[in-house]
């Protein structure tokens, strides 16, 4: 019973190790109407330092970012790098992993 | 920054040039888009056109670099195959360089509204001398205005361009030529990133070319079978997925007013690759 129950916490320590790192930032962009011109934003973002996937939901004007764990990606830096790829970002939230 | 960026951001402002036919504009015309900041685009085009006994087939290939996320420059090389009755002659064209600044951006969910100045400079180093020429034996530039609106599912630009043309050394003036465009695009699937994407596109395509002139002079209705209004239908297509896209289109006369005799177009046919790096 103890050694199943030392199992358990273990594994749970280990699985919270494992997901629970990083940051997943959700941007809503302005003016995203096509893929093509969405590669711009992948580009400058997949670019910064401890970004580790983008992906886009263009229905929805939505950019999500994943970052690593200790990383943290500022909203007047993402409004720029947004900007530089010429869009316009609205508003970001963010969530841990 | 990667050494051909590198290249690019040292070479070309110095050439003081940057943007054109880029992304989401129109076959045949300009629109307002320009690349990302520090992307670059290379552009491989294939261009035919024929008018009576002329027929000319054009290879280009164009390198854009974004300065700033509204303001692009790039450099286009051309290879002419240019056949008029039995003369036929292949070679360099003339060297085009462009600059594209967008001024306004409006953006809203899944909507950019947007309107770019922009500026050509035709060389003159194409060789003029063959028959039929292959180079226009003078500098020419271009100055434009753009406009454009894209959503997800339907797009609409317009452009005004003044082409003003340079004198060769024999003192001749191509006349200068007003060209208007309007375009229309619509995309019947909702865009999704990664995925093939298609827009089909129709444009209306105007210009009105003044006469030529000789040492100063307008050349009279007697010699001048030159300018004239021409207008055309172009439908078109532009598919992408991710970085890549392909444009095609053709345009078709549905107007031709020429001074004097000339042979009206008959078509004009483009194709075109991008690729976004």
């Amino acid at each position: 019973m103890k050694k199943s129950m030392l199992l358990t916490v273990i594994s749970l320590f280990w699985s919270a190790t494992l997901f629970a790192a990083g940051t997943q930032y959700n941007l809503r962009v302005d003016g995203l109407a096509c893929p093509f011109c969405a590669y711009g934003i992948e580009k400058k973002l997949i670019n910064t330092e401890g970004v580790e996937s983008v992906m886009f939901d263009l229905e929805n004007g939505l950019v999500i970012v994943k970052a690593k764990e200790g990383v943290t990606l500022t909203e007047s830096m993402l409004k720029q790098l947004i900007n530089d790829a010429g869009f316009t970002l609205r508003s970001m939230s963010e969530q841990p992993l | 920054m990667k050494p051909i960026q590198q290249l690019l951001v040292a070479v070309i402002p110095l050439l003081f040039m940057v943007g054109t036919a880029l992304a989401h504009n129109p076959v045949f015309s300009p629109g307002p888009h320009v690349l990302f900041k520090e992307g670059v685009e290379i552009h491989a085009g294939a261009d035919r056109s024929k008018a009576g006994q002329k027929e000319e087939n054009k290879l280009g290939l164009e390198l854009t670099y974004g300065v700033t996320g509204d303001w692009s420059a790039g450099i286009e090389l051309p290879y002419a195959n240019v056949e008029e009755g039995s003369h036929n002659s292949n070679g360099i064209g003339d060297l085009r360089l462009f600059t594209k600044y967008r001024f306004w951006r409006e953006s809203t969910l899944g909507v950019q509204q947007s309107a770019a100045v922009f500026l050509n400079a035709m060389l003159d180093n194409g060789d003029d001398k063959t028959k039929p020429a292959l180079g226009s034996g003078s500098t020419d530039t271009l100055l434009g205005f753009t406009y454009g609106y894209e959503s997800l599912k339907w797009y609409r630009w317009t452009s005004i361009r003044y082409r003003r043309n340079g004198e060769n050394s024999g003192g001749l003036r191509r006349g200068d030529k007003w060209l208007v465009d309007f375009a229309l695009g619509y995309r019947p699937t909702m865009p999704v990133y990664l995925k093939p994407d298609t827009v089909w596109i129709l444009e209306l395509n105007g210009e009105r070319g003044q006469r030529a002139e000789l040492n100063g002079s307008v050349l009279n209705s007697t010699g001048a079978n030159t300018g004239g209004t021409e207008w055309f239908i172009s439908p078109g297509i532009f598919w992408t997925q991710r970085n890549f896209a392909i444009k095609a289109g053709i345009q078709l006369p549905v107007v031709s007013d020429l001074n004097g005799n000339q042979a009206e177009s008959d078509y004009r046919a483009k194709a075109e690759f991008e690729w976004h790096l």
